[in-house]
């Protein structure tokens, strides 16, 4: 570990080394998070998520008794990752343009911080942000689902801690896209690849099909076999209908879809660092 | 590292940061924006070169539009220069290393408006990496030092141009550093607001810091700084040490002569020197002549018989000299061939 630099007064200043910068990128993330957990849009998403939780107590009232459970829990499953992939594509986009917009960047980056920990500070202040949003769902939905007589197990637990490695790969799309776009665009970019990354699937099986328009036209070919290669297979993390189904999610199908998430992150907020360290600040 | 290749980092340090005592290097900097729909060049640098050493007050003097925040951009890394080279303490800003021993203030500071100026200062004392308990004992000072100890603990979102000015300076100051570069800091502020940064400025070159700062307030520049770089349009048209460009822009001298008892043949000798302009005084004359005049005019009046009583270069303000280049550089620009 690099010495610590000792000013004309006194004042240690440890900026050298890897705890230093653990120091820098905390200061960054927890910055990001008391930023984000202000804005009006996340309270807004939380709560129209914690309004569709309540409606669900309706809706399953119009269920036979015994599937009152099992359709909070199909609500639940359907709506908590929805309204958290919501949040971290608009906000995501968002998070490097307002420290453009109000300029506070100015004041950050000429101190003794490396750009890319800048921006995996933003990003892991926003993955929090994203944890804190979807504990708080899912806790409501538990109890919905108490009151229905339902029980959280763990394979709900699973499907959940896969929706959060989705919410982790969709904000470090947005943060490649951030660096790179206005948040406007960065926002439907984000969103096209959560479109696409979702029906990944499909498209692979359209492309395997034996006619069709991904097989007849060379261009469409072309195109089909691009976006599968650069999306991302959002699908591998919604495994809401095998659990509805009972099936059981074995822990090595999970491990290995957190890695693919984690290759995923890795490489845009390479990416994105890349990106953000040729930016001008104007 | 931004805008400078592994091969030219050790370059960079041996080319112009050679010198302990040179803090800032700036050498042939050049900066062409790309602007409107068809990308059309805008040059805001045009090969700035100049250096500070350690110590020293320098001020960046220029009028709105010329450079002067696009070139501190440069020294801090925002901005990847288009050519030429930058370094601080020897090292390129791109390196944080160096900046660690900076202190910045952005003109018209912005901050995180829901911070306190107690949470700006933690946040910005954490990214130099300060302990906890130093981060508070020098929240406090500082925060007492500019004036914002009642308002700590208010966010800024209330806070007024002059109050987020004072905040810039504290956070500036946060990590002790070496060198203080702060762009415009007296914009924004009342007279007795303006009065106290210059006392506080005045302080820190006591201190021993090294200050670099910009303004197209002359009388700031002359008052607080004892080298300047002007630059107009991009262009560095003058640098050095203030007396030294003062002195050196000197082109007239102010000659006080006494005569002798006939007076009217030391005055007629005299009227050979070719002189600016003339005043009888009760005890001989007072002359105003071009300074490369002065040695004939010492010559003939030793032969005439008149008494040399005094001799001063006739000093230039900051202003008349910044006036003279920048209109120089543009006639002479104008009459250059594109």
């Amino acid at each position: 570990m690099s010495a610590p630099h000792t000013t004309a007064s006194g004042v240690v200043l440890r900026t050298s080394g890897p705890l230093a910068a653990l120091l820098r990128m905390s200061a960054v993330a927890s910055n990001t998070v008391r930023e984000a957990g202000r804005a009006k849009l996340f309270y807004g998403l939380l709560g129209a998520a914690i309004l569709l939780l309540a409606f669900s107590i309706v809706l399953s009232d119009l269920a036979l008794v015994d599937q009152k459970a099992r359709l909070v829990q199909s609500f639940g499953l359907a709506v908590i990752p929805l309204v958290c992939v919501a949040t971290a594509t608009l906000m995501g986009g968002l998070l490097l343009h307002q420290e453009l917009d109000r300029k506070t960047l100015y004041a950050i980056l000429p101190k003794p911080i490396a750009r890319s920990e800048f921006l995996i500070g933003k990003f892991v202040g926003m993955a929090a942000l994203l944890g804190i949003e979807l504990g708080v769902l899912v806790l409501c939905w538990w109890g919905v689902l108490h009151l229905r007589g339902g029980t959280l197990t763990g394979a709900l637990v699973r499907a959940f801690g896969l929706a959060y490695v989705e919410l982790l790969v969709v904000t470090a799309v947005a943060l490649v896209f951030s660096a790179l776009s206005r948040p406007v665009l960065a926002g439907v970019l984000t969103l096209g690849v959560v479109v696409v990354g979702r029906t990944n699937y499909v498209l692979a099986d359209l492309l395997a099909a034996t006619k069709g328009v991904f097989v007849e036209v060379p261009a469409m070919r072309s195109l089909g076999k691009l976006l599968v290669a650069v999306v991302p297979d959002l699908s591998t993390f919604a495994v809401a209908d095998p659990v509805l189904q009972g099936w059981v999610v074995p822990w090595a199908y999970c491990v290995s879809a957190a890695l693919y998430g984690a290759a995923w992150v890795a490489a845009c907020v390479v990416a994105a660092a890349l990106l953000f360290e040729r930016r001008d600040f104007t | 590292m931004r805008g400078y290749p592994a091969r030219r980092r050790c370059v960079i340090s041996q080319a112009i940061g050679e010198s302990a005592q040179t803090i800032v290097a700036v050498h042939q900097l050049a900066k062409t924006f790309r602007v409107g729909f068809w990308a059309r060049p805008v040059a805001a640098l045009r090969q700035v070169t100049f250096e500070m050493r350690r110590g020293e007050s320098l001020g960046y003097l220029g009028p709105n539009g010329s450079g002067k925040t696009t070139s501190i951009k440069c020294m801090l890394g925002l901005i990847a220069p288009s050519a030429g080279q930058v370094a601080l303490f020897g090292r390129p800003p791109s390196d944080p290393l160096a900046r660690a021993r900076v202190g910045f203030l952005a003109e018209s500071p912005y901050f995180y408006d829901y911070l306190t100026p107690n949470e700006v200062l933690d946040y910005v004392a954490k990214l130099y990496g300060i302990d906890g308990p130093t981060r508070r004992k020098r929240s406090r000072a500082l925060l007492g030092q500019v004036g914002l100890d009642h308002a700590a603990h208010r966010p800024l979102r209330g806070f007024s141009k002059g109050m987020l000015q004072r905040v810039g300076i504290a956070q500036s100051l946060i990590a002790d550093p070496e060198l203080l570069v702060w762009d415009e800091p007296l914009s924004g502020l009342d007279p007795v607001g303006r009065n106290e940064v210059r006392e506080l400025m005045g302080e820190l070159r006591r201190q021993g810091k090294s200050l670099f700062f910009s303004s197209h307030v002359l009388s700031d520049i002359e008052s607080l700084c004892d080298a300047v770089c002007i630059l107009d349009q991009g262009v560095a048209v003058a640098q050095g040490k203030l007396t030294d460009l003062l002195r050196a822009d000197a082109l007239e001298s102010v000659a006080h002569l006494g005569l002798p008892d006939d007076g009217g043949a030391a005055l007629l000798a005299l009227q050979a020197v070719p002189l600016s302009h003339w005043e009888p005084l009760a005890d001989g004359q007072r002359v105003v002549l071009p300074t490369a005049q002065v040695a004939e005019l010492c010559r003939v009046a030793v032969q005439a018989g008149a008494t040399l009583r005094e001799l001063n270069p006739r000093r230039d303000s900051l202003e008349q000299l910044f006036l003279r280049k920048a209109v120089t550089r543009r006639q002479d620009s104008v009459g250059s061939p594109a």
